[in-house]
């Protein structure tokens, strides 16, 4: 084992160095686009965590016409309540509303000024089972009678989340097509590599080596690149990180922010995909060379 | 009878016919034509015994070099079976190729050594890339290395060899993992009649330690002088078999 992994070695070391430059081209496309990649997969995590942090306190307000006679109020509340979306119910008068807004805007005297006590609506605030579910709610009860306006939280969190969705799409398509250019290269390296021992690999096959023991110095060639690559790509994603996320948390203190961990879950993912395509790539291309 | 037994690979051994254990090669109405429509061997039929030295004559493209690439499998025929060492080649999965090429030595007119290696880490080489022990080589190669004589240019280069020194560091190569069979193509085409005759004299030398050679060659006074059997080949079909036959060809 020993003169085969001597063997193995030098033969990765020589081929790593006969093409430097296409070595470097490689590592750094490879880390560029897995850094794309990664950057995508760190902002699904940071959507979710801010997502799943909303969405559990989300609430649906339906507000009630100032003119709703009882009846009405009373018959809203009972189906309210048998509703099996429904997990939780609360009334807020219009007194009630008026006491939170005191509170809410404690010190904030001109705001305070400008609220009068018959300002703020009456409203039923509802918890749901299934937050995903808002909408079977609104249209259940949009057109009950004095029920003026159903709204949700939510509808302003879209908002945010559709803009770091995109994001995420735009930084995971780019990084695809990075991907499909790092194999490209990854296949060119390896090919030139194969075409210049194309010699030694003819007598190889000739006295009876394996495929797997001519294929495995160029394939381990291809996936130290990867490996190289989807190192770099972490160590981007986590200075990228600590600039971003360190000067965001300090400005925005109420949204939980993605940290290490995050990307240390994400490095094994990067360094597995570029191994594995780094891998496929070298083995694809030494297909012609292995046919002799 | 032979498909019923089939079943298992020790059963398909043991129903191997009686000839297989004398023949170390044999072509059962072998034909190949390229993809171009170059016909290099139609209908051959030849036995060649385990210990045999068998002369491939035949003017240039009459089926020398297609005949040895069908038995290293670099090339599968079209039609007919093939049999080398016990192995039916039609039915050798292409992984268990490597296994069939170490009982094969091969030697070419080119010589085909490493450049950047020395005589002993081109020797060392083909015993290495079929992971044999760092020990089993240092002990085989020298022995090889003086069988050939060449055991005084361990360290040089093969640009610091004569042509015939070459070709012996190739046989040296071909015959360190004592294979059965030597496949030698064109072995003396690129040397002088001097040099030539001691590369005769080493082949003959491993052809009397039981190895099978087969050689194709034009060398007229090779074959002339050394009187051993003669297969010739005629626009791909098999014209002469003669033992202890001369060239001819040409004559």
């Amino acid at each position: 084992m020993g003169a085969r992994l001597r063997y193995l070695l030098s033969e990765v070391f020589v081929g790593l160095r006969r093409n430097l430059l296409m070595t470097v081209a490689t590592i750094v496309t490879v880390t560029v686009s897995l850094a794309l990649l990664g950057a995508g997969l760190l902002v699904q995590q940071q959507v979710n965590l801010a997502r799943d942090l909303f969405y559990a306190e989300v609430e649906v307000s339906i507000w009630l016409d100032d003119g709703i006679s009882e009846a009405q109020r009373i018959s809203l509340e009972d189906d309210l309540r048998e509703n099996p979306e429904v997990s939780d119910l609360i009334y807020v008068s219009k007194d009630d509303a008026y006491e939170e807004a005191q509170e809410l805007f404690e010190g904030q005297d001109e705001v305070l000024a400008s609220i009068e006590p018959d300002f703020l609506p009456a409203s039923f605030r509802v918890s749901l089972h299934d937050p995903e579910r808002y909408l079977v709610v609104e249209s259940q009860y949009a057109g009950f009678p004095g029920v003026a306006d159903i709204s949700d939280q939510r509808e302003v969190l879209d908002r945010f989340f559709t803009v770091m969705d995109a994001f995420r799409n735009g930084a995971v398509a780019v990084a695809v097509l990075q991907l499909v250019a790092a194999a490209a290269l990854i296949s060119n390296t390896i090919r030139m590599t194969a075409f210049a021992r194309r010699e030694q690999i003819g007598i190889m096959k000739l006295v009876g080596a394996t495929n797997w023991y001519v294929r495995l110095p160029f394939v381990l060639e291809g996936m130290f690149a990867g490996v190289i690559g989807a190192l770099l790509a972490s160590g981007l994603l986590f200075l990228g990180m600590q600039t971003l996320i360190g000067r965001l948390r300090e400005q925005i203190v109420f949204i939980p922010f993605i940290g290490t961990a995050e990307v240390l879950t994400v490095t094994p993912i990067l360094i597995a995909i570029g191994a594995g395509l780094a891998a496929i790539a070298s083995f694809v291309s030494l297909r012609r060379f292995l046919s002799v | 009878m032979l498909g019923s037994s089939e079943s298992g690979a020790p059963a398909r051994r043991a129903t191997f016919p009686t000839w297989c254990r004398a023949a170390v090669i044999r072509l059962d109405n072998v034909s190949k034509t390229y993809k171009n429509g170059a016909v290099a061997l139609s209908n051959i039929d030849l036995d060649i015994a385990k210990g045999e030295f068998v002369f491939l004559v035949g003017a240039s493209g009459s089926g020398k070099s297609t005949f040895i690439k069908l038995l290293i499998k670099d090339e599968d025929p079209d039609v007919g079976e093939i049999w080398v060492g016990g192995k039916r080649l039609s039915r050798l999965r292409s992984w268990r190729v490597p296994t069939l090429r170490r009982d094969l030595g091969c030697v070419f007119q080119d010589f085909k050594l490493l450049p950047n290696k020395t005589v002993f880490e081109n020797v060392a080489f083909a015993l290495e890339v079929i992971g044999r022990p760092r020990a089993a080589i240092e002990r085989t190669v020298p022995e090889v290395l003086e069988l050939v004589g060449l055991g005084h240019k361990h360290e040089a280069y093969p640009h610091q060899l004569s042509g015939g020194e070459q070709q012996r560091v190739s046989i040296a190569r071909a015959f360190v993992n004592r294979p059965r069979i030597l496949l030698c193509d064109e072995p003396t085409g690129n040397l002088d009649p001097t040099t030539s005759v001691g590369i005769m004299k080493l082949l003959d030398r491993i052809n009397r330690t039981g190895t099978t050679v087969v050689m194709a060659t034009h060398d007229q006074h090779i074959v002339d002088s050394m009187r051993r059997r003669v297969v010739e080949l005629e626009d791909g079909a098999l014209v002469r078999d003669q033992t202890r036959g001369v060239y001819g060809y040409g004559s």
